[in-house]
């Protein structure tokens, strides 16, 4: 203890997130953090939360990234993902999430007023708005299935309730993980697995990627496979109308009654569905993807590139969003044209107003298309919090291989990082099964407390070294610790092996075993 | 509420003409799928399926039967029924009837079937439907499904098993 800092293996060897990622992961930790319906830093310049930015779909791509963060990155720091992954759904039961619903099941909107005026629903999962229940049910399950913990499961563990103070009774919804799974995917049957509806009568392609991964998810916690099942009907209610149009675009979505596809062809709808998509219908995407990135990508300063909005957004730029964008950095993550992303991302921070807030990278709101140099400048929250760090934070075919479910037991059992103070931020956690040899990188934010870190997979292996900036610090057997230096406390308790130290710049742990 | 259907609606009628309603379940189980005969390409592989699910029943097959519900009333009639049951497939019931009978059947089993331009069809229209086999015991009420992508013997290694799922 108190010795110079060694670093004792690369950052290659350790998987280490760069100082950038760091910041996106800590902004999203921020975020989840903050008190209950507090929004700060995440409102969009639409009321009712009825865009594309809305709460649910910055809460949930949050969620995602962390998931990818901690699949591909991350995988023995569960307990820097978990507690924020819970708060992030805890969030997406919020009514102020959820309640838009009201308004919006009554349709008469531009792609559903042949209906008329439709009764008012609170209910936001019982009949369409797929656009909300899917990312409660795939988050849900993605957390059941990273974290090995069936909290969800359990009787109206996703109960939505609504408890108005002055007008009106109680609205409660009581849901789980599996009812919840069980309704979208009856809901999908009864359409001929053609997809449900977002706002009534506009069945998006998009929305529909959702409860496919949410089936997928099923599958991997509780077998079976309503996935290839989902997918296969998918498919072929969509060759009715076709996936993509004949200009190599996405369909956007099909207006439910009049059995008629609408295909605007815009950027965030090609790379929106192709960012999802990806997971379960690879190759299509890939085989899409250049003709629609060439179409969309503008030259930017330096090398850079930007993605031109639609004209429908230069028409009228209430609407200005920078989701054309966001979207086609994520998609180029996926589809694993590294240059185009790297490239966005580059634009991104140089001119959509990046900042660090309480050590957290994102991207300010800002709702002027265009600077007076004809730069492309907006920036919403959606895109700013979580699309460009989901983008930055995944590596190629990161949504694919999560879904092809990477994990069993065994990485259940292996050492893991599992509790750590909030603010201290994991850089490197990955556990070397060849070499028997966990390593993790902590990094605290300055606030001067002594941290206490509780770690799993630890006993029955054999005895063991816990080294710290290339120093022996601690070592143990199978069964217990049986030294720890001065400075340093380390103590089994049950199946954690609990290692108390005091606040310090960055550190390498690493835990050997022969 | 889509959750997972109840119990099946049944006021239809048979192959031969004769009333059918959950009064004739009784005595076993029954594997009931909506289809349609002009139908090319679905029901054919789902309708030789559950032929090859009978045959892998064994004597387990006294237990169960198939209900083949038509979501195309208006060409297939009792008659029509009976005559292609008879040829291929004598040991199933086939269940026809008025549209709405047939739209109460279809909504209590989620089952989806609309009507749709097809100009390889001689009346030039098909039935593009899901192609689920549901599982129901004697008093109608749904037990089971088995999708499209289950084939024949994980079905029947289903229905055999020690705790099958009925």
């Amino acid at each position: 203890m108190g010795k110079q800092r060694h670093i004792t293996l690369s950052d290659e060897q350790t998987g280490m997130i760069d100082p950038l990622q760091r910041g996106h992961l800590r902004r999203i930790l921020n975020l989840a953090a903050q008190l209950p319906d507090d929004w700060s830093g995440m409102m969009a310049r639409t009321s009712l939360q009825e865009d594309f930015g809305a709460y649910r779909f910055q809460l949930a791509y949050m969620a995602y990234a962390l998931a990818l963060t901690h699949v591909h990155r991350l995988t023995a720091a569960p307990g820097y993902f978990r507690r924020p992954f819970q708060r992030l759904i805890d969030k997406m039961r919020s009514p102020d999430v959820w309640t838009y619903w009201h308004y919006v099941s009554t349709g008469n909107g531009p792609l559903n007023n042949a209906q008329g005026e439709l009764p008012s629903e609170w209910n936001p999962i019982i009949k369409d708005n797929i656009m909300y229940s899917a990312y409660l049910q795939s988050m849900a399950l993605l957390y059941h299935y990273l974290f090995n913990d069936d909290r969800y499961a359990r009787k109206g563990a996703l109960s939505l309730v609504f408890q108005p103070l002055f007008w009106g009774s109680e609205k409660r919804y009581e849901y789980d993980e599996r009812s919840l799974n069980e309704h979208i995917y009856w809901s999908m049957v009864e359409r001929g697995y053609l997809g449900i509806a977002c706002e009534p009568n506009c069945v998006f392609q998009i929305c529909n990627q959702v409860p496919i991964l949410g089936f997928r998810l099923h599958d991997l916690v509780y077998g079976g496979d309503i996935a290839g099942e989902v997918t296969q009907g998918y498919l072929k209610a969509w060759s009715e109308f076709g996936v993509l149009n004949g200009n190599g675009h996405f369909n956007m979505m099909v207006m439910e009654e009049e059995r008629v596809v609408v295909t605007p062809e815009a950027p965030w709808a090609d790379f929106w569905l192709g960012s999802l998509m990806h997971a379960w219908n690879a190759d299509f995407v890939k085989a899409s993807f250049p003709r629609q990135i060439a179409r969309w990508a503008r030259p930017g300063p330096d090398g850079t590139r930007w993605i031109m909005p639609p004209d429908m957004m230069e028409a009228n730029e209430d609407l200005a969003s920078a989701r054309d964008f966001g979207w086609a950095a994520v998609c180029a993550s996926e589809v694993g044209d590294l240059d185009t992303r790297d490239r966005l991302l580059a634009y991104a921070d140089a001119y959509l107003h990046s900042r660090w807030t309480d050590g957290g990278y994102h991207y300010a709101r800002h709702d002027r298309l265009y600077d007076q140099d004809g730069l492309f400048r907006c920036m919403d929250p959606h895109t700013g919090n979580a699309l460009l760090a989901y983008a930055r934070l995944n590596v190629p075919d990161g949504l694919r291989m999560l879904y092809d479910g990477p994990w069993d037991q065994q990485h259940f059992a292996a050492p893991a990082l599992d509790e750590l103070p909030e603010t201290w931020d994991v850089t490197a956690a990955r556990f070397d099964a060849r070499h028997n040899r966990l390593t993790v990188r902590l990094e605290s934010n300055g606030d001067g407390h002594d941290a206490t870190l509780h770690f799993t997979g630890i006993w029955g292996r054999g005895d063991w070294q816990l080294r710290l900036d290339g120093e022996m610090v601690a070592s143990g057997s199978a069964d217990g610790v049986e030294h720890a230096a001065d400075g340093l406390t380390a103590f089994r308790m049950d199946q954690n092996l609990v290692l108390r130290m005091p606040a310090r710049g960055p550190v390498d742990l690493v835990f050997q075993w022969p | 509420m889509a959750m997972k259907p109840d119990r099946i609606e049944l006021d239809l009628v048979d192959q031969d003409g004769g009333a059918f309603t959950i009064g004739h379940l009784a005595g076993c189980r029954s594997l009931v799928y909506f289809g349609f005969l002009h139908c090319r390409g679905v029901c054919p592989r789902s309708l030789a399926k559950l032929a090859d699910i009978m045959a892998g029943l064994g004597p387990a097959r006294d237990g169960f039967r198939v209900l083949y519900i038509t979501v195309d009333p208006e060409r297939d009639t009792p008659e029509a029924m009976k005559t292609f049951l008879s040829a291929r497939y004598p040991d199933f019931t086939g269940l026809t009837g008025p549209r709405p009978a047939i739209d109460r059947a279809k909504a209590s089993m989620k089952a989806f079937a609309r009507r749709a331009e097809d100009p390889d069809d001689p009346d030039g229209y098909a039935m593009p439907h899901t192609a689920l086999i549901y599982l129901i015991d004697d008093q109608g009420r749904y037990l089971a499904h088995f999708p499209d992508t289950c084939d024949a013997a994980t079905i029947v290694n289903r229905l055999t098993a020690a705790t099958p799922p009925f």
